[in-house]
């Protein structure tokens, strides 16, 4: 076990290595130039010269990149915004248990209502339960979160004359007032989320209810509670776990928007004002941060694995 | 039975007299909190940056020497006549030296490190040299020769020449907000909140990045009795339909950090929010197409005409503007109204190619010009500004299509038009609007003058060129406006830019909001200074 999470580790290395690559070269190769953005106006360096090489911008490329990822690996700095010269690290440690809290909720709400509608609707197959079940399933996953958070931002000031937006308070000030902002974004993006963690659900778990093992449940006379929910379910989880982890980094990549809509002051927010101004090494290190999360996370889901289904052994 | 007629009509006429003008009759009241729904400005120091958002926001906490009249004292949105701030007076001594008196007992606000000490002439030296150092619009200090602070209420500026706009740029809230050198060494820029102290109607209380900003009212300041209001919050809100559902579910007051909607914004929000007072103005700036004057074809003034003639602007006002716009709208933009000489005022055989509409005009001169077939050329832009400009862009295009000219449609992206483009960087033709300027200068020497950043149409002219020196060089108001009249008169038929309507912006807020009145200045402070809440 041991030597299996530090293979994992081990590996996560050339991982992060070529995102680290393709993040650094994509935002060299976005249209346009963040020096002459800045030198607008002359506001941050009397020439473009002068403030290219102010930033570093002119020197050459790998030399570039090499001093970010240097900086990163030897003194875990991560650089400053080169518009508010601000550190990125205290900025994405202020705003991170902003986007964490956004994440957990939707996660919380996408697996509560997609594991019951698929249970549900695999218990009760082609019942008009059933139908209800998939037809919502579909629509959440055609229905673009974005749209759906502008409509439920809009909608009810035209309406009603009022909007579920508020100030941000954080958690720890006060949890009540907290929980009231962040609960319809969540609400939001996990509806959404939810539709395909019920398909996987649904299909998982009538697998499993086929399986002679369930069979034998059945003849021994087992309750149906018992038999779904301690037998089918434990075994049918592992792809929806799996499923998780790997929408994982769409609750990082939808916060972007979810962020600027709702008003919340999380990582998302952070990272899209950045990619507006092209502000390069926020968007290359705060792409990096999450991706190191997104691989410690599937870790993590690979794990989980082991706890339940016992089969499934780490060499 | 004509005289009880008469006899009516002269009690109703005297009772209405005697009525009080419903705002007449409102006194200001104070308190209350007046929140606005706005971005995020890129920072707080003024000289480092050139955003909007951020002169907006700061010009709550600081004041300048002389400042634009607001409120009550403003005739018009776009008056710039020159109002004493922390200078009570001013006086040319000769016309390059301007002694400005400073008013005594002036405190910045009560923040560490400044701790509420007393304004001296060397802040107001201090702070203007910064600005000739740091800030991006420093151009505007060029005339300045030197900067003194001959004693603790004394400022005298030595310009090289006479620079009639100076007092202008000296009152601009972008430029020369007055500040504390102990704030800088202590924070080293004023980006930082804790930075921003300054002498203004507000003390910035707090700011929570990403969240809000919290101003509250400065007890000390020195025009008494003033701001009405207690505090202003400023509600971050990057989306735009976010901020009009806070507007429109009342959880602030102001989706805009001057309280702006577009025509259709406005439109839709009457329609949910009946109540709403919403007042249309005439944005200060012009939309132009530019062209490379100094290369053909446009080097022929025939051809830049014939642009002109391609344009139906009534057509153009009706179809896009709900017919609220400005045809008339340049060189001078139609806001201006103290330096504008409008059209109709002048030989209608020179203004008929600066506002007339005449297609088959506009292809007997292509045809004099050696374009009887037309001719193709591209026109660049930046397809990003707020609406209707994506709409100007096509509109333009397909006018100019009729004439024989096509249009190839270049959007750039923002960095690339605002670096190259939008400084005359470009080939043949482009399009876009100008900034919104507080000096007539800026239209008229900043747009014409060889070799300034902002002469798009790459103009060199020289009869012209001597007139918009002369504008800048006198002093007295009067003689400037003739000379500004005759700039115009010259430039009717030139069609070194071809002026396309300009669009209203409408301002709107809650009926409760009193005493709050555009200016096309870019402070807010002064705004907000005479505002107040009856609720």
């Amino acid at each position: 076990m041991k030597q299996y999470v530090l293979r994992r580790v081990a590996l996560a290395v050339p991982t992060l290595f070529l995102v680290s690559v393709i993040v650094f070269a994509m935002m060299r190769l976005m249209p346009g130039d963040v020096a002459t953005r800045m030198v607008e106006g002359h506001a941050y360096a009397p020439t473009l010269e002068a403030l290219r090489k102010d930033l570093g911008l002119d020197r050459p490329v790998h030399v570039q990149y090499l001093e970010w990822v240097g900086a990163i690996v030897l003194k875990g700095d991560f650089g400053r915004s080169y518009w508010t010269r601000q550190p990125i690290w205290e900025e994405f440690v202020r705003r991170f248990p902003v986007t964490l809290e956004l994440a957990a909720l939707t996660i919380l709400i996408s697996v509560v209502i997609g594991i019951a509608v698929g249970i549900v609707s695999a218990m009760r197959q082609d019942t008009p339960a059933d139908y209800i079940g998939r037809v919502g399933a579909i629509l959440a996953l055609s229905v673009p979160y974005f749209g759906l958070a502008v409509l439920v931002v809009v909608l009810p000031s035209i309406y009603f004359r009022w909007t579920p937006v508020w100030t941000y308070v954080p958690l720890t000030t006060d949890p009540v007032a907290n929980l009231k902002i962040m609960i319809v974004p969540a609400l939001v993006f996990g509806v959404t989320r939810a539709g395909p963690i019920m398909r996987i659900m649904r299909s998982a778990l009538l697998d499993v209810l086929r399986q002679d093992y369930i069979r034998t449940a059945w003849s021994k006379g087992l309750g149906e509670r018992t038999i779904v929910l301690r037998h089918g379910l434990k075994n049918a989880m592992i792809p929806v776990i799996t499923l998780i982890g790997l929408q994982t980094p769409l609750y990082i990549g939808g916060s972007v928007i979810i962020e600027a809509i709702f008003r919340l002051p999380g990582v998302g927010h952070f990272f899209f004002e950045a990619l507006t101004r092209l502000d390069y090494p926020v968007v290359q290190s705060v792409n990096l941060i999450v991706a190191a999360m997104v691989v410690g996370l599937n870790l993590l889901v690979d794990l989980a694995y082991a706890f339940l289904d016992p089969r499934i052994r780490y060499r | 039975m004509a005289r009880p007629i008469a006899l009516g009509i002269s009690l109703l006429a005297v009772m209405l007299c005697a009525m009080p003008d419903p705002a007449l009759a409102q006194q200001p009241r104070r308190g209350g909190v007046l929140r606005i729904a706005e971005r995020e400005a890129p920072g707080l120091d003024p000289h480092l940056t050139v955003s909007f958002l951020s002169h907006s926001y700061i010009s709550l906490a600081y004041s300048q020497l002389v400042r634009f009249p607001n409120g009550p004292e403003q005739k018009h949105p776009a008056d710039f006549s020159i109002l004493p701030d922390l200078a009570e007076k001013w006086e040319y001594k000769t016309p390059t030296s301007l002694v400005f008196t400073l008013r005594k007992g002036v405190k910045f606000h009560n923040k560490p490190p400044v701790n509420g000490r007393e304004v001296t002439a060397e802040d107001v030296r201090y702070s203007l040299e910064r600005f000739r150092a740091k800030s991006g619009f420093r151009s505007r200090f060029d005339a300045v020769q030197v900067i003194e602070a001959p004693d603790r209420y004394t400022v005298r500026i030595t310009l090289k020449e006479p620079f009639a706009p100076f007092l202008n740029h000296l009152a601009n809230p972008t430029f020369t907000a007055i500040l504390p050198r102990e704030a800088e060494e202590k924070f080293k820029d004023f980006n930082h909140p804790d930075a921003v102290i300054g002498t203004g109607p507000f003390i910035l209380r707090s700011y929570d990045k990403g969240v809000k900003v919290v101003f509250e009212r400065n007890p000390d300041y020195y025009m008494k009795g003033l701001p009405h209001l207690d505090g202003v919050v400023i509600e971050i809100a990057p989306d735009t339909q976010t901020r009009l559902s806070l507007l429109r579910a009342g959880k602030v007051e102001m989706a805009h950090v001057w309280g702006w909607l577009s025509p259709e914004e406005a439109r839709g929000v009457k329609q949910t929010n009946p109540e709403m007072v919403a007042t249309p103005y005439k944005v200060i700036g012009v939309g132009h197409i530019y062209m490379r004057t100094d290369q053909p074809p446009f080097n022929d003034v025939r051809v830049r005409r014939a642009v002109s003639l391609a344009i139906d602007r009534k057509g153009w006002n009706d179809a896009l503007l709900f017919g609220e716009g400005c045809v008339d709208s340049g060189p001078v933009p139609c806001a201006m109204t103290d330096w504008k000489l409008d059209a109709s005022k002048m030989d209608p055989a020179k203004t008929k190619t600066l506002v007339g509409y005449d297609p088959a005009e506009a292809k007997r001169l292509l045809a004099q010009a050696g374009h009887p077939k037309g001719f193709t050329t591209p026109m660049f832009h930046w397809p990003g500004y707020v609406s209707p400009w994506r709409s100007y862009y096509e509109l333009a295009a397909e006018a100019l299509g009729k004439i024989g000219i096509t249009v190839e449609l270049k959007p750039e992206e923002y960095g690339k038009y605002i670096s190259t483009t939008y400084l005359g960087k470009f080939e043949k033709m482009a399009m876009g609007p100008s900034t919104p300027f507080t000096e007539v200068d800026d239209f008229l020497y900043g747009t014409h003058f060889p070799e300034q950043p902002n002469n798009r149409s790459s103009v060199a002219d020289a009869e012209l060129s001597k007139l918009l020196i002369a504008q800048r060089r006198e002093l007295d108001p009067k003689k400037r406006k003739e000379i500004v009249d005759d700039i115009q008169r010259y430039l009717a038929d030139k069609q070194y830019y071809v002026y396309v309507p300009q669009w209203p912006q409408y301002v709107a807020h809650p009926p409760y909001v009193k005493g709050f009145k555009h200016h096309d200045g870019y402070g807010l402070g002064l705004r907000l200074m005479y505002t107040w809440l009856d609720k």
